[in-house]
């Protein structure tokens, strides 16, 4: 599996029929120190993983198609997790900060949220405030 | 899965059994900015309604084979979606 971070959303009408009513997120692969690692990946969610959150990736066929249920189809790529908490030499190798330098995903972000953008639930609004929040935690 | 332009097709009389049918396009990976990434690969179409130009997703290895019609074909790159927009989430890194 692969430590990535939801950067985005893929929009598609025309397509296989295994991605029908599935969420389509663009995710950046990650280093476990939270950097960017150059790469991306397109997959499919299954844990209703939002925006700027750093989710775990799980990118082979059969188990893919395990978790969501099917037995044929292209699906290979799925959200499998959202990560809490990385921790452990990797998780600080590059970064600058002591302690505050974990990876933080979901815990952080709670609470914040309501004073600014309490939007929709959707894929795409919480996604400010969970990256701000992330950033936050990076600088110290 | 990645990202990529439809900038060419395959034409080939001859080839391995189950392939019949099967449209051929010639598909550059891109970035997610985009930018065209590696070399260009032959995809075959599952969508059937990949044209010149467009920006699809492809699925690589045992999956492409699974995209068609007939999950036994010798393929290893599938367009499964045609895509209509990449919406980048604010402040989520890009």
């Amino acid at each position: 599996m692969k430590l990535a971070r939801v950067v985005g959303t893929v929009v598609s009408t025309i397509k296989s029929p295994i991605f029908e009513g599935r969420a389509l997120l663009l995710c950046d692969l990650v280093e476990p120190s939270g950097e960017a690692s150059g790469g991306y990946l397109i997959a499919v969610d299954t844990v209703g993983a939002g925006a700027g959150e750093l989710v775990l990736i799980l990118d082979e066929g059969t188990s893919a198609r395990q978790i969501v249920g099917e037995k044929h189809g292209p699906l290979r790529t799925v959200v499998v997790g959202i990560v809490d908490e990385v921790a452990g030499p990797a998780s600080v190798a590059k970064a600058k900060a002591p302690a505050s330098a974990k990876v933080h995903a979901k815990p952080a972000a709670k609470p914040k949220p309501p004073a600014k953008a309490a939007g929709p639930a959707s894929a795409i609004a919480p996604g400010t405030r969970r990256s701000r929040t992330s950033r936050r935690a990076s600088a110290g | 899965m990645q990202l990529a332009r439809v900038i060419g097709t395959v034409v080939a009389t001859v080839k391995a059994p189950g392939l019949d049918g099967v449209r051929l396009l010639i598909v550059q990976p891109l970035t997610r900015d985009l930018e065209p990434a590696g070399t260009a690969v032959v995809a075959a179409d599952a969508v059937h309604m990949a044209g010149a130009g467009e920006l699809v997703y492809i699925v690589a290895a045992r999956e492409a084979a699974e995209a068609m019609v007939d999950r036994f074909v010798p393929v290893d790159h599938a367009i499964v979606g045609i895509v209509d927009a990449v919406e980048p989430i604010r402040g989520g890194g890009r």
